[in-house]
């Protein structure tokens, strides 16, 4: 299901103007897609908030345009507190899209109570499929993830119609044993100072000018 | 032995001045929770070493580690009791340059309580003001 978001329609443009709008509590979005004319809208930070919490990722825009659309794109503060701008992709139920969809683990893996370390060596994967089996997020089953086992990502219950973009060979999650490199010392103790580049050619060429 | 390049183009170099806030390495990336650095500043590479053994104690072989700065400038100094001029000092220690927004620490594969517990532990040892971060859901 998607989620409704009311954005209205913004005449002005630029830094100062959108640092302006910021400080009211708006957005400044842009819509664009289907070769239609982009547009420049803003919408209320804290329904965008709750959309982005909610993790969905196709909105039925309202107010100013009235349409279907994919949130693209969402910059954030340099603390990642605050979203900055938005971008919105028109969709349509035929289209095709690609969209980058999060994992997130689920069950309780064996490996792991046998002493291993369960890693997430991929975060998010990006599927092309129909706007309306964009799914929130995709579980990856772990519950029978051994120690030394490993997940691909052909292993993963994509929803129906939806297909990897990228290899299907490539690995999600492992279970390996803990690595004690780090416990034993941390970085190896190597040389008391940095080699300094071209230092050492430098005094070469000097050795055999002066020679 | 703490963290520093293997190789390097000049030996010291000028103090420089922190302006602005982080622009990369601004988020958590590899694991599902972080430390980020409210404030400008220095991290010496024992300090660095320091917060990373003191979460690898905690985590034991639970969750990993990921340290996500690293000491490319070398801090000079004099000598006390030393008479102004006769030259820059010699490199004393290595340091990263952190500006506002950086991601120190990463942790992931433990659960969000046993993170904050770790981190917290972390964030005592640090000379900068510090947050406890989450991974962006976009």
């Amino acid at each position: 299901m998607s989620d409704s978001l009311e954005v209205v329609s913004r005449k002005t443009t630029g830094t100062r103007e959108s640092r302006r709008m910021r400080r009211e509590g708006l957005v400044p979005a842009i819509l664009y897609g289907h070769g239609e004319k982009c547009i420049e809208l803003a919408t209320k930070r804290e329904a965008l908030e709750a959309v982005v919490r909610h993790g969905g990722r196709i909105v039925e825009l309202k107010g100013a345009v009235k349409t279907s659309a994919l949130l693209r794109d969402l910059q954030w503060d340099t603390f990642g507190v605050q979203p900055i701008h938005v971008d919105f992709l028109r969709v349509s139920a035929s289209d095709h899209i690609k969209v980058r969809v999060p994992l997130e683990l689920k069950g309780e893996c064996p490996g792991q109570r046998a002493g291993g370390v369960v890693s997430m060596l991929m975060h998010e994967i990006e599927i092309d499929c129909t706007p309306d089996v964009v799914p929130e997020k995709i579980l990856v089953q772990v519950g029978k993830l051994e120690l030394g086992g490993v997940i691909k990502m052909h292993h993963l219950d994509l929803p129906k119609g939806a297909k990897l973009r990228a290899g299907s060979d490539e690995t999600v999650v492992t279970c390996t044993h803990p690595s004690h490199k780090a416990e034993e010392g941390g970085p190896q103790a190597g040389t008391v100072e940095p080699e300094v580049i071209g230092r050492k050619a430098a005094e070469e060429g000097e050795a055999e000018t002066g020679g | 032995m703490a963290l520093m390049p293997k190789r390097v183009k000049h030996r010291k170099s000028q103090r420089g001045r922190i302006r602005g806030d982080a622009s990369r390495g601004n988020r958590v990336v590899f694991g599902d929770f972080g430390l980020q650095a409210e404030q400008p500043g220095w991290l010496a590479a024992a300090t660095i070493e320091a917060g990373r053994v003191a979460a690898q104690q905690y985590l034991r072989t639970e969750g990993r580690l990921f340290v996500r700065v690293f000491p490319h400038k070398s801090i000079t100094s004099i000598p006390l009791e030393t008479r102004m001029g006769k030259g820059k000092g010699e490199p004393e220690f290595w340091a990263a340059v952190i500006k506002p927004g950086t991601v120190l620490y990463e942790i992931g594969g433990v659960s969000e309580d046993a993170a904050r517990l770790c981190l917290a532990r972390l964030a005592h040892k640090m000379p900068v003001r510090v947050r406890f971060v989450k991974r962006r859901p976009m």
